[in-house]
């Protein structure tokens, strides 16, 4: 029996107690033995704080771990985004370069170099046959200033370095020379008149189709 | 009292009892209905609500795929897509903004300092190579999306992001660029808005080039950052596989170099020159006279922008004998040095014919026949064959069959049904009038011959390359035995000795054996009607005639100026022996052929 229960045990059991009327002792039930009394021994306390000191250690930790994550994944994120711009500044630069080295490469352009360094293309070519020690074709050397023939303009990428000048407009594969020479007639012809009267206007400009066959409609332009 | 107690808690037990049990009641349907709605809410979604919460938040973002390249044989870029820039203002935001910071190095440290909006448009204009007012105009008013400049080169759009302007952003867009320009650029065709193909392969081979888009979707919250437990679907873009063709790009070159320096010499309307590889069919040229630049094709006129080698048909004239001679050989019907009595006219069916020289009555052979290239001879040898089989003979070589090389309108030439044949055209198509054909069919039935009689079909595209690398050969079609070896070995003889001992010296070659047939034609005006406007002059061949490697052919329309003077045999000549020199040819070995023209 628990102390409680021993303290809420009615009191009114002791042999003090005067006799009730129409109750007379030994005519009632019989009488309860009496438990006797006993050391009750108090359980012992479970001790709390550790668990709340591992509770908040916990929770700390668990702060601390979500700090130090978040402060990675940010760093983590500045490194990859600057990664990333390195990644696009790189691969800029890469095409860049490639559209360089494609646009020295164009067959046109690297024959327009080598005619501007005075290399001429030969025309008879001779062979050794080394197994049989043959030789076929009567290889003549090239001759300087023979004519080269029809110029391929360099192509039309935009933004590059332009190696060949540009043929003319209106005649984008004409001779080389006879345009150069033509600009330069022009040019002597322009000073010449200028005195006398303006220069003659310049040839239209082609008209920009960009890609398409159908020029853009006129259009009226406010002021005119 | 005990009693009393005992008493009033059994009076009021069975109340308690009942109001506990009512209260439990009102709970528990509350709860009922509380979790019915939960359940309506969460478990059925009800009205659609969690659907249009998640719709609100997904975000589908468009991935592009890339835009495949077209290379030639030896990996040369002839088309790529490259990053350009276009830079975007919210006029909004610039109009209003009349001074901002920028963080700027001065005296080596990082400074912000104060620009007023002019000096940023000022900046800004000499940045693009714009003009100051036109800039200025260009960010003034109320649009929030202008674009102020177009297809900016990556070093420019670095320049633009560093002024930091408020409102101007810059967006990377991808560009089509073309290294080689117009070497090939009819072949290579070009791109309409940018995105879809609009001639040569480029049209025709769109579907594999492009490739398909990705998609990314995720879920985005009202802050705009984006949920990290969400959705995240990612559907990776498929770029567009490269295409690789049988093309040499040098070579390309080279021939339409030579083409166009003929065809300006000679004041010509176009030319064409195919080069293609007898074992494999394989084109390794097909150069056009004023080819287009794909960077910017409007700067030629539109009938340059396509590829005249398959698109134009013409009568071919003469180089039309060898089929003839073929024909008639394969028959049985005749060999190279059959003999024959050319009367300088020639009349059957009342249908005279008569030859490009004077000529008295002579003694032919097949082969002198062919090397003086007589049309009268042609007709008499070509009597043998009936109509049927003259019709046959040329379905055979290809006339009337369109190659498919995988270029837009291909041109499957004029070839009219025998029963149809006026009197006069029955013998014409024995050398070349009354049918028309395109270069490459041309070059397909000579390719027939020198691969000792069995037809490849010519190729253009030689395979597909995968975005991860690996390579797909388009397989060569089945090919057709058109004659025997041994017919091919003859008519072969036949060219060649028109080179050796007959009217096309011009087209040897130093240290190899050439074969090769010139070919003439009058050529029908452009109205259809006026009757014929100028010629048109072709010369085909073969090299090296011991074991045949390439064919070369010449096509010149309608060069001023009398015809008799008119040659491609340097042309010709000059395309061949660059040809062999580029594939290392060894030079020829043993005796040319050299059949004798004249019979004794």
């Amino acid at each position: 029996m628990s102390n409680a229960a021993v303290n809420s045990y009615p009191v009114a059991q002791g042999a003090t107690a005067r006799a009730l009327p129409g109750i007379r002792p030994g005519t009632g039930p019989a009488r309860k033995s009496r438990t006797p009394l006993s050391l009750v021994r108090s359980a012992p306390r479970k001790r709390r704080a550790p668990f709340v000191v591992l509770c908040f250690g916990l929770l700390a930790v668990a702060l601390m771990a979500v700090l130090v994550l978040n402060i990675s994944v940010s760093s983590a994120q500045y490194q990859l985004v600057q990664l990333r711009s390195e990644q696009t500044t790189l691969t800029k630069q890469n095409q860049d370069l490639t559209q360089q080295v494609q646009n020295f490469d164009a067959p046109q352009n690297l024959a327009a170099k080598a005619t501007e360094l005075g290399m001429v293309a030969s025309l008879a070519k001779g062979q050794i046959d080394l197994s049989t020690l043959s030789v076929t074709g009567k290889a003549k050397p090239a001759v300087k200033g023979d004519a080269p023939g029809a110029v391929i303009a360099a192509p039309a990428v935009a933004g590059q370095l332009t190696v060949v000048p540009p043929a003319s407009e209106n005649d984008p594969l004409a001779q080389r020379k006879a345009a150069d020479t033509k600009t330069a007639d022009t040019k002597t012809a322009d000073t010449k008149t200028a005195d006398t009267k303006p220069a003659p206007a310049a040839a239209a400009p082609a008209v920009e189709l960009h890609g398409g066959s159908v020029p853009a409609p006129a259009q009226k332009v406010p002021g005119q | 009292m005990a009693q009393n107690t005992g008493k009033a808690s059994k009076a009021k037990a069975p109340n308690a009892t009942r109001r506990l049990r009512w209260g439990l009641g009102i709970m528990l349907t509350l709860l009922l209905v509380v979790g019915g709605k939960l359940f309506m809410v969460q478990g059925l979604d009800v009205g659609g609500m969690a659907e249009a919460a998640l719709n609100n938040r997904l975000t589908p973002i468009e991935l592009p795929a890339e835009r495949g390249s077209i290379l030639d044989s030896s990996g040369t870029v002839l088309a790529s897509s490259v990053i350009r820039y276009n830079v975007v203002v919210d006029q909004t935001v610039n109009t209003k903004t009349e001074t901002f910071r920028r963080l700027e190095t001065v005296n080596g440290k990082d400074e912000l300092v104060k620009v007023t909006r002019d000096q940023g448009i000022s900046e800004l204009a000499g940045v693009l190579g714009m003009d100051r007012d036109a800039l200025r105009d260009a960010l003034t008013g109320t649009q929030r999306y202008y674009i102020v400049a177009k297809d900016l080169k990556p070093d420019v759009e670095d320049q633009v992001s560093k002024l930091q302007i408020p409102g101007i952003v810059t967006e990377g867009t991808s560009k089509r660029v073309y290294p080689n320009g117009s070497v090939a650029g009819g072949i290579v065709g070009f791109l309409k808005d940018g995105t879809t193909g609009q001639a040569g392969l480029e049209q025709t081979q769109d579907e594999i080039l492009k490739g398909t888009p990705g998609k990314r979707v995720f879920e985005i919250g009202a802050d705009g950052l984006r949920i990290p437990v969400g959705v995240d679907e990612l559907t990776p873009a498929i770029n567009g596989k490269d295409i690789k063709l049988t093309l040499n790009s040098d070579l390309q070159y080279f021939s339409q170099q030579a083409i166009q320096s003929q065809k300006d010499k000679l004041g010509a309307e176009w030319g064409v020159i195919v080069v293609s590889d007898a074992k494999t069919g394989n084109i390794i040229a097909m150069a056009d006279t004023d080819a287009p630049d794909p960077n910017d094709p409007g700067k030629v006129a539109a009938q340059d922008r396509g590829v005249r080698a398959v698109t134009a048909s013409y009568e071919p004239g003469s180089v039309e004998k060898m089929i003839t001679a073929a024909a008639v050989i394969d028959e049985g019907k005749s060999s190279p040095l059959d003999t024959f009595t050319i009367p300088p006219t020639y009349t059957v069916d009342g249908q005279t014919f008569s030859d490009a020289f004077e000529h008295g009555t002579e003694q032919r052979t097949l082969a002198g026949i062919v090397g003086y290239s007589m049309n009268t001879g042609t007709v008499m040898v070509g009597q043998r064959l009936s109509k049927e089989q003259r019709y046959g003979w040329l379905q055979k070589f290809g006339i009337g069959e369109a190659p498919d090389i995988g270029l837009p309108a291909e041109s499957k030439g004029i070839l009219t049904p025998a029963d149809q044949w006026d009197g006069r055209q029955q013998y014409t198509v024995l050398f070349g009038q009354g049918v028309a054909q395109s270069t490459l069919q041309t070059v397909r039935a000579y390719q027939s011959i020198a691969n000792d009689g069995v037809m490849l079909q010519p190729r253009l595209i030689d395979s597909y390359i995968d975005p991860d690398g690996t390579e797909e050969k388009v397989p060569a079609k089945a090919p057709q035995q058109v004659v025997s070896k041994e017919t091919a070995k003859q008519v072969r003889d036949i060219l060649e000795s028109a080179v050796t001992e007959g009217e096309i010296k011009e087209a040897a070659i130093d240290g190899y054996r050439v074969g090769a047939k010139t070919g003439t034609s009058e050529s029908p005006c452009d109205d259809g009607k006026s009757g014929f406007c100028g010629f048109t002059a072709s010369i085909i061949g073969m090299a090296p005639m011991d074991d045949p490697r390439f064919i070369v052919e010449v096509v010149l329309q309608r060069p001023k100026g009398s015809i008799y003077g008119i040659t491609n045999g340097p042309v010709f000549r000059s395309v061949m022996s660059q040809t062999l020199r580029t594939f290392n040819v060894q030079p020829s070995t043993g005796e040319p052929a050299r059949l004798p023209q004249y019979a004794k």
